[in-house]
């Protein structure tokens, strides 16, 4: 269906000593927004002014992606704590520069149930009080900064806890805040959605973030995904914000990512 | 003709919320390989409505408008038919009657794959695949070799198999017509016993989903029965119904649908670069016969023949002027259809008609709700809003297309609407509805 999107990179991808030289390059590359990085430890808020100067000289950074390397759906309740230390200030610092939104799995790379020992060490019931308690107090907090929390379903091999749209929905639905919604990633859902587009009108307007990789991890266009039918899907739930690529990238950033943009916009427009 | 727009009819700024409703329809009515009509009341893929919903979905995805059709020519019998109806194996056995179990058609020599009914529909899917072919980029002429000899083998199953004298198609059951109930098949189907007590040993699933006052009647239900029963047990041996079978017409939609079908499979030829004489000269044969053998001067369009009575139906039903859709009619021929179109019994583009009502606003016979026997349905509307495009009468088929995205407006994705009040019946959230939808607001981009 014939629709313009608008498209985020990634910061890691973008050249410059400052972000308003990132975003020139991100335009340049043809991106209309730029997806921040998450980094723990009080990292990210340590560049509140560096981001604060950006947003103010026009930079849109609308969205952060975590790059933590424990999250709030840990085993170690210590983790888990600083974990939501760690989001609280992030949705603070989003609200601060402008932004509308930061995103979390339950966890990455802590356990999978595809891979040895195969039984994790908590229950599924356990899980889901965790982060039932964990993503209520960031929906509180997000809904006290106007920003929102997103979840995103990761695949089996990644996390244990939420893989599907269907499982973060369902804690959405438990919670009930217009601040905490989804994070879909097309890469995870070519791996654990059985139809992908359908997956995203189930969700409907639980989806509140959308990050874009091909089948292989790679740009957009890389791999095998059915782009046409899958922007329609997130254009049919009436999702108008950005599409994030967080991706691997098949070459040069300034190669392959020029590419990839006019793929995604083409498809759109088909 | 001078046209006032309805009050109602909706502004662009609607249309979005409508593409995207629609867009939501068949993303969930799409199960992987192929879409289902409905998700409650046809659980299968259907042929017809495989064609009509492909020409929606190539504008969400080609390849899956490529893959709902390539899906259905999988189950193309080794003689050429595409089945009416493809059994989803992952659905019970009687989710939907007749299912697999009735049909048998595994039993037959040279069956497909995959459990199918053996009865075929209309043949839109050329038209379909000429129309996906150029939005598959370097794919397309990939799709079309696939394509071609499948619809190829199809219209010579039609002309072989199926033609009676005069060298235009006849068909075997009136779902065969896709216009299931229309009141043109009263007439033949009199003489087909309805055997109530058929119904003690098979349930109707369709009345769970549609009001009974929506469906076709008892009477006639039981006569399908009976029809496809024999067909069956005749192993469908196409020489003995049309010999010997209780139900056997010449219906004007069908027969003009094929021809339609061969001047697409011309342009299909073309891309391939193959020749494509064959299929215009099929196509103005096929014309040329419905001119001279199922055009009534009097009634003003095209009626069905009942061949084992031998006699012209004289009802006046949608079926009649879809044949407009053939650019080689007889320029008189098609006045008198407009006339007729526009006339008391259909008065398209009046102010108080929605679409196309799909059997004569005037004979006693109209039903307003019952399925074929007097609602607008969308397929026929489009059919006969694209025939006055191929005829230069743009404000009219405009007006229709209109009337398209009117009904849906002020009643979603219905099967069916109420010709004068434009309300919704029968089933929801129904695939053709919403892919023509689709379909006529992109080309009107």
């Amino acid at each position: 269906m014939r629709h313009t999107v608008r498209l985020a990179v990634q910061e890691q991808y973008l050249r410059g000593a400052t972000m308003i030289e990132k975003w020139d390059h991100a335009r340049r590359l043809g991106f209309d927004a730029i997806e921040l990085r998450g980094a723990g430890e009080g990292h990210f808020a340590a560049r509140l002014d560096e981001l604060k100067a950006a947003a103010a000289a026009g930079v849109i950074m609308p969205t952060v992606c975590v790059d933590m390397r424990h999250f709030v759906g840990d085993f170690d309740a210590e983790k888990r704590a600083d974990a939501l230390v760690q989001m609280k200030s992030q949705l603070s610092v989003m609200a601060e520069i402008g932004g509308r939104l930061a995103m979390t799995p339950a966890s990455y790379g802590m356990f999978s149930k595809r891979l040895p020992p195969f039984v994790p060490p908590r229950s599924d019931e356990e899980d889901t009080e965790i982060l039932l308690e964990a993503f209520g107090q960031l929906a509180d907090h997000a809904e006290s900064e106007d920003v929102i929390i997103a979840l995103e379903p990761l695949n089996r091999y990644e996390n244990h806890m939420i893989n599907t749209l269907a499982d973060a929905q369902a804690l959405c639905e438990k919670i009930g805040s217009r601040h905490f919604g989804i994070a879909a990633d097309t890469y995870h859902m070519n791996i654990e959605e059985a139809d992908p587009p359908k997956a995203v009108i189930e969700a409907g307007p639980w989806i509140r973030h959308v990050q874009l990789s091909d089948s292989n991890r790679l740009e957009p266009g890389a791999g095998h995904i059915d782009w046409p039918v899958i922007l329609d899907a997130v254009w049919a739930v009436g999702y108008d914000k950005e599409l994030a690529f967080e991706c691997r990238l098949s070459g040069e950033a300034d190669e392959v990512l020029p590419v990839a943009v006019r793929r995604i916009r083409q498809s759109a427009w088909s | 003709m001078v046209l006032t727009a309805k009050p109602e009819t909706p502004t662009r700024g609607e249309h979005d919320r409508l593409l995207r409703e629609a867009v939501r329809v068949l993303l969930r009515n799409w199960h992987g390989h192929a879409t289902v009509p409905s998700r409650s009341l046809y659980p299968h893929q259907w042929s017809w409505d495989s064609a009509f919903i492909a020409l929606g979905l190539q504008h969400i995805s080609a390849t899956r408008a490529a893959t709902e059709l390539l899906s259905l020519f999988g189950a193309q019998w080794a003689d050429g038919r595409v089945p009416q109806i493809v059994f989803n194996p992952a659905v019970p056995d009687d989710a939907y009657f007749p299912g697999p179990s009735v049909w048998r058609s595994s039993a037959i020599d040279g069956h497909p794959p995959i459990a199918t009914s053996g009865i075929i529909q209309p043949p839109v899917h050329a038209v379909a695949v000429a129309s996906i072919v150029p939005r598959l980029g370097e794919r397309g002429l990939r799709f079309a070799e696939r394509a071609y000899p499948c619809l190829v083998d199809l219209n010579a199953y039609i002309r072989n198999r199926r033609t009676v004298d005069g060298g235009l198609a006849a068909l075997v059951h009136p779902w065969e017509t896709g216009l299931d109930n229309s009141p043109a098949w009263d007439h033949p189907l009199a003489a087909v016993p309805a055997d109530h007590t058929l119904f003690e040993t098979y349930t109707r699933r369709d009345v769970a989903h549609a009001g009974v006052g929506e469906r076709p009647t008892d009477d006639d239900y039981a006569r399908y029965i009976r029809l496809m029963l024999m067909y069956r047990d005749h192993g469908y041996d196409d020489d003995w119904v049309r010999a010997e079978g209780e139900f056997l017409v010449v219906d004007p939609t069908f027969n003009a649908l094929w021809a339609w079908s061969e001047l697409a499979l011309a342009e299909i030829a073309r891309r391939l670069g193959r020749d494509h004489d064959g299929h215009l000269a099929e196509a103005a044969r096929i014309t040329a016969a419905m001119a001279e053998r199922l055009w009534s001067e009097d009634r003003g369009l095209f009626v069905a023949c009942d061949v084992r009575s031998g006699r012209l139906l004289p009802e006046r039903t949608v079926a009649g002027l879809i044949p407009v859709i053939l650019p080689g009619l007889p320029p008189k021929v098609v006045a008198a259809l407009i006339a007729t179109a526009t006339g008391e019994a259909f008065r398209i583009g009046a102010p108080d008609v929605h679409g196309v009502p799909s059997f004569d606003l005037t004979d006693v016979r109209h039903e307003p709700r019952r399925y074929w026997r007097g609602p607008t349905w969308l397929n026929t509307t489009w059919l006969v809003a694209r025939g006055l495009d191929v005829h230069g009468h743009h404000e009219l088929a405009r007006r229709l297309d209109d009337d398209l995205v009117g009904l849906v407006a002020k009643s979603g994705f219905r099967e069916y609407f109420h010709p004068l009040t434009g309300r919704g019946h029968g089933t929801r959230s129904f695939s053709w509805s919403a892919a023509l939808l689709i379909h006529v607001l992109a080309a009107s981009d």
